[in-house]
C-alpha cells in the first residue's frame, strides 16, 4: 500500500512555504527539549565529578572506558533479554485482544479501549503491591492453591524472574495493545471476506491477512514496549527483590544514587541511546528501502 | 473519541479551581512522608505559613536537585555523611540559635558529632542503627551478628536494604575494618566476603524491608531500626538484634539551604518540630531513637522498652563522606550482584 | 459448514482471549479495591470491613491538591501531544525532504531516553535556561516523552492510508489544511485517540521526569503517592485508586448517558 504513495508523483513533495511553517512546531521542540538535553547529556559524559558529585566539564574518555567494561555489558545484555521475553510475551497476548477490539462496534469499542486503559490511571506502584498481595509466599494465589490443595506447600513465586517479566508484560501490555489497534482498525473486512472466498479459514486468514496488513501497528508496539522495558528498574526492584541490577539501575545509581557519578552514567545512556537509535535509523532505511 | 474529549475536559475544569494561594510559604524538602501530615497541619495552623512539602529517597537525590537549582528550598533533612560534604562546601546556612530556645530539649550525646562538631548548622531530627530482624518462629539458633546470619542454611530467606555502601561496611566491621575506611585495599579484602552473603539474599530493599518479612516471604534481615520498631511493635515474635562485630548509627538531620528563600519561617518549623509534643507526634509515626529527651518523657512505656528504637547505644559511630571512593563500592556491588544472580 | 463452525471458534477464541486479558489487567485491581475496606493498616491480612480510608482520602488536603495538579497535567500534556504528534507524523507522511528520517530518529529518542537520564538533563536545561521550576516545566517535559507515542501511532496507521484521499479533497478545491482537517483527521480519529489514551496515561502515572522538573507547588498525584507508599503500603492509597476508577467510570457513564437523551431510539 506504501507503494502508492510513491508512486503518485503529487502527493510526497518538498514543503513549500506553508510546509515549513507547519514543521517548525515540532522541529522547535525536538531542537529545543530532545536535541538539547541529549547533547547536555553528551558533554556530560565526557566530563568529570567532584566530590559532591557536580560535573565538571573536562574532556575525558575514562567514562566510556569503565562502560566497556563486561560487568556492565552482562548487565546491559540481561536487560535487554527481559525487555524481548516481555516484548514478545505482550505481542502475543495483544493480538487477538486488538483484533477484537478492531472489530467491535461502536459504544462498545470505546467501552472495551477504556477497560484497556483504566486500570493503568491508578499509580503503577499501588498496581505493583497488588500483585505482590497475590504473589507473596503467604499472599492470595498460594492460599488458593493450597487451599485446593493443588499444591502441598507454598511455591515461590515473588522475587523471581518470573515475578519480573510478569511485571514488565503488565506495565507494558496497553502499549501493545493500542498501536496493534490503531492499524487493525482501518482494516477493509472485504479483504478478510475475499480471503474467506478464497478458502482461507479464518486462523489461516488472520495469519496471511491480518498478521501481515497490522506490521505498521506491530513494529510501533514493539518500539514502545521493547525500548522502554530496558531502561525500567523499579518493577524488577518492586517484584525481583533487587538482586539483579537492570542497566536502568545502574544508571539510576549514578544520578541519584550513592554512586553520584552522573558523567559515567551519562556515558553509559549515551551508548544505550546511540545503539538504538542506530537500529532505528537502520530500520528505517531498510522499510523505505523496500518500499522503494 | 467524544468520551475522550469529555475526561480531558473535566481535566481542564479542575484547573480552574486553584487553591487559594497562602500569603507565606515555606518549601519542605525531606524524605519521603518522614515528617508527618499531623505535624505539618498544625504548623500551618498555628503559624498561617503554608507547607510545601517536596520529597526524596535518597540522601544523594535530595543533593543532586539542591545542587542543579531550579527550585528554591528552604528546609531540608540530609543524612549525616551528606551533611558533612555540604558544610564543607558552604552549601548550609548557619543556624540562628536564640532562634531555637527549644534546642535545649535535645540529649548532648546527639550533638556536635563529626559532621557538624560545633552544631552549628544541623538540628537532629531522628537516629537510627542498622541491626539484625530474626522471624523467632521460624529461625530457632541464635543470631548474635553477621557471622550468624549469613551462613548456608538461611539462603533464600534474608532480606537486606538495598544500599551498597551499608552492605560494604557490614563486611569491614566483620573483618575488624573500620567502615568508614573504603580504600581500593579494603574493598578488595571484602570483596570475597561480600560476594558470598550476596548469594544468600533473597531481596533488597531499602525504602520498606520490613514488607518481605511480614509477608513470610523471609526469615531474616538487616533493616534500619524504626522499620524492625514497627516489625516487633506488631508481632513480638520478631527480635532485633545489634551485630556483635560492629555497628553504626545513622542521624536524620535538619538543616537550612544556604539557598533558603525564607530561612525565618524555617527557623519557626524547626523550633515547632522541636516541642517535645511536636516531636512524641514523630516519634508514635517514625520509631526510631528520638534525640528530645523532653519528648521521650511523653512516650509509652511500651515505645521506650522497643528494643528497637532504644537499643543500649555507646558511642554514637556514623558514616563519613567518602567522596569519589562511592564509585568504587558502585562497581564492586554490580559486579558482584550481576555474578550472584548467575 | 464446517467453516462456519471454524469461524465460530475462531471468534469464541478472541472473545475467550480477550476476556482472559481484560482479567489480567483488572485482577491486581480488584485485589486492592478489597483491601482498600480492610481495617488492617498493614494491608497484610483481612482483618475486618471499615471505610476508613476513604475518610482519610478525603481529609488529606495534600492528596487531594496533587491529584488536581496531575489531572490539569495530563490534561494539557494530552492536547499539547496530540496536537503536536498529529500535525508531525502527517507531515514526515505527507513530505518529503532532507532530514526526515533524521527527525523521525529523534522523534524516537524520548521513547529510548531512560527516564532518569531525561529528567536529569531537563533539569540542567531549565537550570541553564534560567526556567523557574512549575507547572510549566512538568507540562514540556510530559509533552515531550508523550507526543511520540502519539506521533508512532498515527504514522502506524498513516502507513496504509490511501492517498487519493487528500488528491481527491484538493482536486475539489480544498485547500491543503482543510483536506487535512476534514479528510485526513477523521480517518486517523481511532489511531489518534489510542495515542491521546497513551499520552494521558503516560502523563498520569509518571514519576521520575515529574520529580526531577517540578517544584513543590506542582507536586502531581504519582509524587505523592510514591512518597507515601516508600515507608510501606497505606491502605489509604488503596481507596484513593478505587475513587479514581470510580470516577472515571461514572464519568463515562454519564456522559453516555447525556449523549443518549437528546436522539431519538436507535430501534
Amino acid at each position: 500500500m506504501t507503494d502508492l504513495v510513491q508512486a503518485s508523483p503529487g502527493t510526497a513533495r518538498l514543503p513549500r512555504f506553508t510546509g515549513w511553517l507547519l514543521l517548525a512546531p515540532l522541529a522547535v521542540w525536538l531542537i529545543a527539549f530532545v536535541v538539547a538535553p541529549a547533547l547536555i547529556l553528551v558533554v556530560y559524559s565526557f566530563s568529570e565529578r567532584d566530590e559532591l558529585g557536580r560535573v565538571v566539564f573536562t574532556f575525558t574518555l575514562e567514562n566510556y572506558r569503565r562502560a566497556a567494561d563486561p560487568v556492565y555489558l552482562a548487565v546491559f545484555g540481561r536487560s535487554v533479554a527481559y525487555a524481548a521475553i516481555t516484548t514478545a510475551i505482550c505481542a502475543v497476548l495483544a493480538y487477538p485482544v486488538a483484533w477484537t477490539l478492531a472489530r467491535t462496534r461502536a459504544p462498545w469499542r470505546g467501552r472495551l479501549l477504556l477497560l484497556v486503559m483504566i486500570p493503568f490511571w491508578t499509580s503503577f506502584l499501588i498496581r505493583t503491591y497488588a500483585w505482590i498481595t497475590i504473589l507473596k509466599s503467604e499472599g492470595l494465589l498460594n492460599g488458593l492453591l493450597l487451599y485446593t490443595h493443588t499444591i502441598a506447600a507454598p511455591l515461590e513465586l515473588l522475587y523471581t524472574p518470573g515475578a519480573v517479566v510478569l511485571g514488565l508484560v503488565y506495565a507494558y501490555l496497553p502499549f501493545m495493545i493500542l498501536p496493534i489497534y490503531g492499524s487493525a482498525e482501518k482494516l477493509d473486512p472485504a479483504l478478510i471476506e475475499a480471503a474467506h472466498d478464497l478458502g482461507c479459514g479464518p486462523w489461516q486468514s488472520f495469519a496471511r491477512v491480518v498478521l501481515p496488513l497490522t506490521r505498521p501497528g506491530l513494529a510501533a508496539g514493539v518500539m514502545m514496549v521493547f525500548v522502554p522495558a530496558i531502561g525500567m528498574f523499579a518493577i524488577s526492584d518492586l517484584m525481583g527483590g533487587a538482586r539483579v541490577p537492570l542497566i536502568g539501575n545502574v544508571i539510576q545509581d549514578q544520578f541519584v544514587g550513592q554512586a553520584r557519578d552522573k558523567p559515567f552514567g551519562a556515558a553509559l545512556a549515551v551508548i544505550f541511546m546511540a545503539l538504538f537509535a542506530l537500529l532505528y535509523w537502520l530500520w528505517q532505511r531498510r522499510t523505505e528501502g523496500r518500499v522503494a | 473519541m467524544p468520551t475522550v474529549v469529555r475526561l480531558l475536559t473535566l481535566a481542564l475544569v479542575a484547573a480552574i479551581s486553584p487553591a487559594p494561594r497562602a500569603a507565606e510559604s515555606l518549601n519542605l524538602f525531606a524524605w519521603s512522608e518522614y515528617v508527618p501530615q499531623a505535624v505539618i497541619d498544625g504548623f500551618s495552623q498555628e503559624t498561617g505559613i503554608k507547607v510545601n512539602y517536596a520529597t526524596y529517597a535518597s540522601g544523594e537525590e535530595m543533593l543532586s536537585k539542591l545542587l542543579t537549582g531550579g527550585a528554591a528550598y528552604d528546609l531540608i533533612q540530609p543524612p549525616d555523611y551528606i551533611a558533612e560534604a555540604m558544610i564543607r562546601n558552604k552549601l548550609l546556612r548557619p543556624l540562628d540559635r536564640a532562634r531555637l530556645p527549644n534546642l535545649r530539649h535535645l540529649a548532648p550525646e546527639f550533638l556536635a558529632l563529626p559532621h557538624d562538631p560545633a552544631s552549628a548548622y544541623t538540628v537532629p531530627y531522628m537516629i537510627g542503627t542498622v541491626g539484625i530482624v530474626v522471624n523467632t518462629e521460624r529461625v530457632k539458633e541464635p543470631i548474635r551478628g553477621y557471622r550468624d546470619l549469613f551462613q548456608k542454611k538461611y539462603s533464600n530467606r534474608i532480606v537486606v536494604v538495598n544500599d551498597n555502601r551499608e552492605i560494604v561496611s557490614w563486611a569491614l566491621v566483620t573483618l575488624g575494618l573500620s567502615q568508614n575506611d573504603i580504600t581500593r585495599a579494603s574493598l578488595a579484602k571484602a570483596r570475597p566476603l561480600i560476594a558470598e552473603w550476596l548469594k544468600l539474599v533473597k531481596v533488597f530493599d531499602s525504602d520498606s524491608p520490613k514488607t518481605p518479612l511480614l509477608n513470610g516471604d523471609v526469615d531474616l534481615g538487616v533493616v534500619w531500626s524504626g522499620e524492625a520498631a514497627k516489625l516487633i511493635k506488631g508481632n513480638k515474635k520478631f527480635a532485633y538484634v545489634l551485630p556483635a562485630e560492629g555497628y553504626h548509627s545513622f542521624v536524620d538531620l535538619l538543616a537550612i539551604p544556604a539557598t533558603a528563600k525564607n530561612p525565618a519561617a524555617a527557623h519557626r518549623f524547626l523550633d515547632y518540630v522541636l516541642r517535645p509534643e511536636v516531636s512524641k507526634l514523630i516519634s508514635d509515626e517514625f520509631p526510631y531513637t528520638n534525640p528530645n529527651l523532653a519528648a521521650r518523657k511523653l512516650l509509652s512505656p511500651e515505645q521506650l522498652a522497643n528494643p528497637a528504637s532504644y537499643p543500649p547505644l555507646g558511642k554514637l559511630d556514623t558514616f563519613r563522606d567518602i567522596g569519589k571512593a562511592a564509585a568504587d563500592i558502585d562497581k564492586l556491588m554490580t559486579d558482584l550482584k550481576t555474578a550472584a544472580a548467575k | 459448514m464446517k467453516r462456519l463452525s471454524s469461524h465460530q471458534v475462531f471468534c469464541t477464541f478472541l472473545r475467550g482471549w480477550t476476556a482472559l486479558v481484560l482479567a489480567f489487567l483488572w485482577g491486581p485491581i480488584a485485589v486492592l479495591a478489597v483491601y482498600s475496606f480492610n481495617t488492617s493498616r498493614l494491608n497484610i491480612l483481612w482483618e475486618g470491613f471499615t471505610l476508613r480510608w476513604y475518610a482519610e482520602v478525603w481529609g488529606h488536603a495534600p492528596l487531594m491538591a496533587a491529584a488536581r495538579n496531575s489531572l490539569v497535567i495530563a490534561g494539557i500534556t494530552t492536547i499539547a501531544s496530540v496536537v503536536l504528534g498529529t500535525a508531525g507524523a502527517w507531515l514526515l507522511h505527507r513530505y518529503r525532504f532532507r532530514g526526515a528520517r533524521a527527525v523521525r530518529t529523534l522523534v524516537g529518542v524520548p521513547v529510548l531516553m531512560p527516564e532518569i537520564v531525561m529528567g536529569a538533563s531537563l533539569l540542567v536545561l531549565f537550570a541553564a535556561l534560567a526556567m523557574p521550576l512549575g507547572f510549566a516545566t512538568v507540562v514540556i517535559a510530559h509533552v515531550t516523552f508523550c507526543f511520540p507515542f502519539v506521533l508512532l501511532a498515527v504514522q502506524a496507521r498513516l502507513a496504509g492510508l490511501d492517498p487519493g484521499l487528500e488528491e481527491a479533497a484538493l482536486d475539489l478545491g480544498a485547500t491543503p489544511l482543510r483536506a487535512f482537517w476534514l479528510v485526513i483527521v477523521p480517518c486517523l480519529r481511532p489511531a489518534i485517540v489510542a495515542g491521546a489514551l497513551l499520552a494521558f496515561t503516560l502523563s498520569m502515572d509518571e514519576v521520575i521526569v515529574t520529580y526531577f522538573t517540578a517544584s513543590p507547588e506542582a507536586t502531581t498525584l504519582p509524587l505523592r503517592i510514591f512518597g507515601l507508599a516508600k515507608v510501606g503500603l497505606n491502605p489509604m492509597l488503596n481507596a484513593l485508586s478505587v475513587l479514581f476508577i470510580a470516577a472515571t467510570i461514572a464519568v463515562v457513564v454519564i456522559s453516555e448517558r447525556l449523549q443518549k437523551t437528546p436522539r431519538p431510539p436507535a430501534a
